[in-house]
C-alpha cells in the first residue's frame, strides 16, 4: 500500500513534545493524536502553547524533544506537503496591498496547483466578489474566509487551523462548520484550536485540553462531558466521605455532589454498601465551559484532571 | 535546486504590490536629477567640462553603484516584509525544506534587482542623452560602452538585491533591514576604507564603477580592479550576508 495511504490512517500524531523558550516551556511532554474522519478540537487558554505546538507540527518551530507525525511522517519529509496539510495559522498573514485573488495565486504557484482551483476557491469561501479587491480592505471575517480558502487550496487530507472562526459572523460560523464536518465525514483529519466553547461543542467529535504546554484533558466530546455524575442524598456528608475513600473527586454543588473520577455504577454499588439513602444518581453532563475552566484555572489541575480517550 | 514553482510564485509576490512601481519612480528621480545636472550644472570654472569627453558621461551615466543601493533597498524591504507581514508562513509550509524557499526569494529579489538596475541605467542614459542636446556636446559614448553600463548596473543591481535580501532574511524587520543595508553599503565601506587605505577598490561603488569600465581618473578614484575581478568581490559583497541570512533562516522558528 502507498506509504501516504497508510499514513494518512493515523492523521497527527504528537509524542512527548517539549518546547522551551528561555526557561519557560511552552509545551511539556505533550502527546495527542487527531485521527482521520473526525475533527479534533484543540483548547487551552490564551498561551497555552496550542499555537506553538500547531507550528512546531508543521516544521515552523523545531521541538526541543518528541516528535510530530503528520500523515506518519515528518512535515518536512512530506513529498508534497501542501497537498497533504492545509494550514491555517494567523488571520493576518496577507500582504495588505495584495488582491485575495493574486493571494492564493502565489499560493497555488507554489504548491503547483491550477489557476481554476483558486477560483473554485474562492467561490466556496463566498469571495468570489472580492477576489479582485485589496485584502487591506477586507474585514477579519473575510480575511478568515481568504485564509481558509489558503488552507483547502491543495485540496488536502488533513486540515490544522488556528481559530478559524475568529472574526466571521453567524453565517460564517455555520458555514466553516458546515464545511469542516463534512470535510471530517470524508475521511479528513481535523485538528482546529477555538476559544469559541459553544462552537467547539457543535464541531468537534474529539478534544485535547492544555493547560501551560501540559495535557490536562483528552477524549471524546461525549466521554469529557459525560464524565461527571450528580448525587443527592439527605447524608451528604457521609456519602462524600465514602467516594473521596474510593479514590472519588466531589463537588458540592445545589444541595448535592457533582462526583468525578468514578463510574456511574461505582458510585451506586459504594453508595449501597454503605447503607446512605440516595434521593438521586445521575449523569452529569457539564458544560464544556464549566469544565474548560476547571481544567485551566487550577495550577494542579493539569495533573488531577487528564482523562484517557 | 531552487524549483520552478517557488521562484514564479516569488516573482509573483514582487510583481502584485506598488513597491515596482515606487522603485521606478525613484529610478526616474535619479535619472531627472542627472539630467538637470547636465543641463545647468558647470564646473567651479563655468565651464561644462564634466561631459566634455567619452570618458567623462560614461562615468556620468554609471549606474552600477545607485543600483547596489537601490536594488539593496529593494531586496532588504522584499524579503523583511515577508516576515512582517505573515507571508513568510505559507511559502516555508510550501517548502519546509527552508533552504529552498531562500533561494527562491534570492532568485525573485536579484531578477527584480537586475531590472531596477537595468532600468535605472536605461533611464540615465536616456536623460543624459537628451538633456546633452541643450549643451554644446553630443553625446559620444559608444554603443559598446553603452552596452557595458547596462550590463554593469544589472550585474551591481542583481548584487544588491541579494546582499539586501540577506540582511532582510536576518533582521525579519523592514526599518532594521533598511537601516542594516544603509550601513552595510553606505556607511561601512568609508569607514572600512580609513581602516585600510588598500580596501579603496574593494567596495561596491568602485567595483560597480569598475564594471561599467569608467576610467579611474573621470571617475576621481586612484585605481580601480579590473572587470573580472570587481565582478567576483561585487558577489562575495552579495553572497556572504545571503548565506548568513540562509542559515539563520534555517534555523530559526517562524514566530
Amino acid at each position: 500500500m502507498d506509504p501516504l495511504v497508510q499514513g494518512l490512517k493515523q492523521g497527527i500524531v504528537v509524542e512527548q513534545v517539549t518546547k522551551t523558550y528561555g526557561d519557560r516551556n511552552v509545551v511539556d511532554s505533550l502527546s495527542f493524536q487527531a485521527c482521520p474522519g473526525r475533527v479534533t478540537g484543540f483548547l487551552g487558554p490564551n498561551g497555552s502553547g496550542k499555537s506553538t505546538t500547531m507550528k512546531i507540527m508543521l516544521d515552523l518551530a523545531k521541538a526541543d524533544h518528541g516528535s510530530v507525525t503528520v500523515a506518519g511522517a515528518r512535515y518536512r519529509d512530506l513529498p508534497d506537503p501542501t497537498a497533504v496539510v492545509g494550514a491555517l495559522l494567523e488571520a493576518n498573514a496577507f500582504h495588505p496591498g495584495r488582491s485575495g485573488r493574486n493571494h492564493l495565486r502565489i499560493l497555488a504557484d507554489a504548491a503547483g496547483v491550477s489557476r481554476d482551483r483558486v477560483d473554485e476557491v474562492l467561490g466556496q469561501v463566498g469571495l468570489d466578489d472580492a477576489a479582485d479587491r485589496r485584502v487591506g480592505a477586507y474585514s477579519l471575517g473575510m480575511r478568515q474566509r481568504l485564509g481558509f480558502a489558503g488552507a483547502v487550496l491543495g485540496d488536502p487530507p488533513v486540515l490544522v487551523l488556528d481559530e478559524p472562526a475568529n472574526g466571521l459572523d453567524p453565517m460564517g460560523i455555520h458555514e466553516m462548520r458546515e464545511m469542516l464536518r463534512s470535510l471530517a465525514a470524508d475521511g479528513c483529519t481535523v485538528l482546529v484550536s477555538s476559544h469559541l466553547l459553544a462552537e467547539v461543542e457543535l464541531l468537534v467529535d474529539d478534544l485535547v485540553v492544555i493547560n501551560r504546554g501540559r495535557l490536562v484533558a483528552s477524549g471524546t466530546l461525549a466521554e469529557l462531558r459525560e464524565e461527571a455524575t450528580w448525587v443527592r442524598s439527605p447524608a451528604i456528608e457521609q456519602l462524600s466521605s465514602v467516594v473521596q475513600g474510593a479514590g472519588g473527586v466531589v463537588d458540592p454543588a445545589d444541595g448535592g455532589l457533582v462526583v468525578r473520577g468514578l463510574a456511574i455504577e461505582e458510585i451506586g454499588q459504594l453508595v449501597c454498601d454503605a447503607g446512605i439513602a440516595l434521593h438521586e444518581l445521575s449523569s452529569h453532563a457539564g458544560s464544556l465551559e464549566e469544565r474548560f475552566l476547571r481544567w485551566t484555572s487550577s495550577p494542579d489541575a493539569e495533573d488531577s484532571e487528564e482523562v484517557a480517550p | 535546486m531552487i524549483g520552478v514553482p517557488l521562484l514564479r510564485s516569488e516573482l509573483r509576490k514582487l510583481a502584485t504590490t506598488r513597491m515596482p512601481l515606487a522603485f521606478v519612480a525613484v529610478l526616474a528621480v535619479i535619472a531627472a536629477v542627472n539630467a538637470a545636472a547636465v543641463t545647468w550644472g558647470t564646473d567651479f570654472d563655468g565651464s561644462k567640462t564634466f561631459v566634455s569627453t567619452s570618458a567623462d558621461q560614461r562615468s556620468l551615466i554609471a549606474f552600477g553603484s545607485n543600483a547596489v543601493i537601490i536594488a539593496g533597498l529593494f531586496g532588504a524591504i522584499a524579503v523583511a516584509r515577508e516576515y512582517g507581514h505573515g507571508t513568510v508562513i505559507p511559502t516555508f509550509l510550501s517548502s519546509p525544506r527552508r533552504h529552498r524557499a531562500v533561494l527562491a526569494q534570492y532568485g525573485a529579489v536579484a531578477t527584480g534587482g537586475a531590472l531596477i538596475g537595468l532600468v535605472g541605467a536605461a533611464l540615465t542614459v536616456l536623460a543624459v542623452a537628451l538633456a546633452l542636446t541643450t549643451t554644446e556636446f553630443s553625446f559620444m559614448v559608444s554603443t559598446a560602452g553603452v552596452v557595458r553600463v547596462l550590463a554593469a548596473a544589472t550585474y551591481a543591481g542583481a548584487a544588491g538585491a541579494v546582499l539586501g535580501a540577506g540582511i532582510g532574511a536576518v533582521v525579519r524587520n523592514a526599518g532594521g533591514a533598511v537601516t542594516g543595508t544603509v550601513l552595510a553599503l553606505i556607511v561601512a565601506p568609508p569607514l572600512t576604507v580609513q581602516l585600510i587605505n588598500d580596501a579603496s577598490s574593494w567596495v561596491p561603488a568602485p567595483l560597480a564603477i569598475a564594471l561599467a569600465g569608467v576610467d579611474p581618473e573621470a571617475a576621481s578614484v586612484e585605481r580601480l580592479p579590473n572587470a573580472f575581478g570587481a565582478m567576483v568581490v561585487l558577489a562575495m559583497w552579495a553572497l556572504v550576508p545571503a548565506l548568513i541570512g540562509m542559515v539563520t533562516v534555517g534555523r530559526r522558528d517562524v514566530v
